[in-house]
């Protein structure tokens, strides 16, 4: 009988530790908080070119995150990519209307990410509303292909 | 005979892969007997407890246990029927991972729902029978062959079953636990009235316990009768099996080619050569 | 010329007849997993879950745990030689953290399984079947399927996935003793490179079903394995290698379809 509970007790330490471990993994390692979509408002951007910027990519602001992109798709109205942010709910009504958004890279060799930059203009954006002013990705093989019709034209 | 008869196999046929063990088995087992069924090692005796006991399926034929087709009962109600048999391992198959007392007590536990004291009081009894009370607290593994043995038959008959299958019980005793056994079977019998089949091949055991025999070889039953019938019993194969003999219809030597072609077959082709 | 003929058709014999072998062993698995898996949950068999749990999942935790730290660790040494050319070694919790959670922690956790616990699984009901426990238990009227292998099976399908987090919890955590407190990589890039690159659900979650879809298979081909095999000495030890060599294959087979699946954007 004593060694079926001290069986028992290691099961239910197993199992513990099984759930411990999870609730581990997702606070410490996949930084989950448990205030999650409610507190975040949504911007969108248009962009020519987006590289290679994929969902769940960082928003800062100053090198600040401040957001993830939510998702990327096709604007069939003018064929651009349309990428939707979702930003922390500490910046809703703060972010002014002629704020720019651009597609940076952290590093040479780095992820993709979007990088906004303040404006000076008074009224701000709101749920929903667009970016207008945007930068978009740098792609190599086009700067390249500058540099060389520059060098032909000297 | 004039008895009731508990078990009836009717003509039955079994194959395992391309070789045939039953062809046309037919027998009918008396209740409140002691029924045995001889035969040279190698006849598929064991065989015949698993198709009566509905574990394996005959291509042909049935089998009749008080009147309900074995073969033919739903899994739930083979479970149901099985209730009422306790089978005797030649190894015992006690569940190594319990003890005595609960081995004895699993099918009490699992088919009842009497109270803990109840059941304790019952298996006692069933290991007292046994004169193994004492051994309760040991492991399957810390028995001998003979003690694993009599516990398996006090798990057999926990439950009080109306027909009991013996599966080899005296091969790889000892003397001694042999007497015991023979006289624990008979006893049981005679105490529980039950109905038992006894599987084996050894004569003078089988002779003392059985009211009734079944001779099998070569797929059929070729002999049957009370112990002294089959003793004056004029059959070849019968005689060679009941008195021993060891070359008779039942062969000594595997099949093989003449002894003389075998040893001088090989020198001759290579003195030839 | 005939008899190559004769040969070539005998060839062709085997392979028909092995093909339907496959095809009927694959359905007696399939039949013998349904019979077994399901089945009402009643006291008595939580009672025999949490035994199995203990043997096969608290048994096993030591060498899971150990292993895990030691591959965080290797992880994060190797890591970091390379990502340091790059300039990157910021990036060393995220290259830990990912390669453990989808790809090694799921997949070695589940070959570790196999080896421990599955091998022991398949020898267990093996030598209850060549003892004749198995034939016994049905003869007293109680399915061994139920009493023997249920229990056996679930547990195995528990003990996996929670080794997996455990696993993978030690890694993280090996790598950062050789990351953060041997090599000098800062701590706090670490763990927020970490954050902002392994999401809940996609990383997370996704190693989590590996590791379910793996429990599955490798105690079921453990618990068939032994049900099915030749009650024999021989049977039992080719049973058991069986079990092992069948265990890795399948779960390394089926780790490159689910990540294709989930990661390779199919």
């Amino acid at each position: 009988m004593k060694r079926s509970r001290s069986m028992e007790f290691g099961v239910g330490l197993f199992i513990l530790v099984g759930i411990l471990g999870l609730v581990f993994l997702g606070l410490r390692v996949s930084g989950l908080t448990f205030s999650g979509a409610s507190n975040t408002y949504q911007l969108e951007a248009n962009f020519s070119n987006i590289g290679g910027l994929k969902p769940r990519a960082r928003v800062s602001m100053a090198g600040v995150t401040v957001g993830r992109v939510e998702s990327i798709e096709l604007d069939t109205e003018w064929y651009d990519a349309r990428v939707t942010l979702s930003l922390t709910n500490e910046l809703e009504g703060q972010i002014s209307r002629d704020a720019t958004a651009a597609i940076l890279t952290s590093g040479l060799l780095g992820e993709q990410y979007v990088g906004l930059s303040m404006g000076g203009d008074p009224e701000t954006l709101e749920e929903g509303d667009t970016i207008r002013d945007t930068q978009s990705a740098l792609v190599l093989e086009e700067l390249i292909q500058q540099f060389i019709s520059n060098m032909a034209t000297n | 005979m004039s008895d009731v008869p508990f078990i009836e196999v009717d003509n039955l046929y079994f194959s395992r892969g391309d070789s045939e063990i039953f062809r046309g088995v037919n027998m009918t087992i008396p209740h409140g007997k002691v029924t045995a069924i001889m035969g040279p090692s190698g006849t598929g005796k064991t065989t015949l407890l698993k198709l009566i006991g509905g574990q394996l399926t005959p291509d042909k034929g049935r089998v009749l246990i008080d009147g309900d087709d074995v073969h033919r009962l739903s899994r739930k109600a083979l479970f149901t029927l099985r209730k009422r048999m306790g089978m005797l391992f030649q190894s015992g198959a006690l569940f190594s991972d319990l003890d005595v007392y609960e081995n004895v007590a699993f099918p009490l536990r699992v088919h009842t729902d009497l109270p803990d004291a109840m059941i304790r009081d019952l298996v006692l009894l069933k290991l007292q029978a046994v004169g193994l009370r004492g051994a309760r607290h040991l492991t399957p593994a810390e028995l001998s062959g003979g003690m694993a043995r009599r516990v398996a038959l006090a798990r057999a008959v926990a439950l009080d079953p109306e027909l009991i299958l013996y599966d080899e019980p005296f091969v790889g005793q000892d003397p001694i636990s042999m007497g015991v056994l023979v006289q624990l079977i008979k006893r049981l019998n005679q105490a529980l009235n039950l109905t038992s089949v006894v599987v084996s091949h050894d004569i003078k055991e089988t002779l003392t316990i059985a009211d009734y025999l079944y001779f099998i070889s070569e797929g059929h039953v070729v002999a049957h009768g009370t112990p002294a019938d089959l003793d004056v019993n004029q059959d070849a194969r019968v005689k060679q099996f009941i008195h021993g003999e060891p070359d008779g219809p039942v062969p000594f030597h595997y099949p093989a080619a003449q002894f003389y072609q075998d040893m001088l077959g090989d020198t001759a082709t290579r003195g030839g050569a | 010329m005939s008899m190559k003929g004769g040969q070539v058709a005998m060839r062709i014999t085997r392979l028909g007849r092995r093909s339907c072998d496959l095809v009927e062993s694959l359905g007696r698995a399939g039949v013998f997993l349904a019979q077994s898996a399901v089945g009402i949950p009643s006291a008595e068999g939580f009672r025999l879950w949490v035994r199995q749990l203990h043997f096969v999942g608290v048994l096993s935790l030591a060498i899971v745990l150990v292993s895990g730290l030691f591959i965080g660790m290797v992880l994060a040494l190797q890591g970091y030689t390379i990502l340091v050319d790059f300039g990157a070694e910021d990036a060393l919790g995220q290259m830990v953290a990912l390669s453990l959670l989808r790809e090694l922690a799921p997949v070695v956790a589940a070959l570790l399984f196999a080896g421990r616990a599955g091998s022991a699984l398949t020898a267990e009901i093996g030598l209850m079947k060549a003892t004749e426990q198995l034939t016994s238990m049905e003869m007293i009227g109680v399915d061994p399927l139920r009493r023997v292998v249920a229990p056996r099976f679930w547990a195995g399908v528990v003990a996996l996935p929670i080794l997996t987090v455990g696993f993978s919890v030690v890694g993280i955590w090996g790598g950062y003793l050789v990351g953060v407190e041997w090599l000098g990589v800062f701590e706090g890039s670490y763990w927020s490179n970490m954050q902002a690159s392994v999401a809940f659900i996609n990383d997370i979650g996704n190693g989590m079903v590996k590791s379910i879809v793996f429990a599955v298979v490798v105690t079921w081909i453990a618990v068939f394995q032994g049900y099915d095999l030749l009650p024999t000495s021989e049977g039992i030890s080719r049973a058991t290698t069986r079990t092992v060599v069948y265990s890795s294959l399948a779960v390394l087979g089926l780790d490159f379809v689910l990540t294709a699946v989930m990661f390779g954007g199919l």
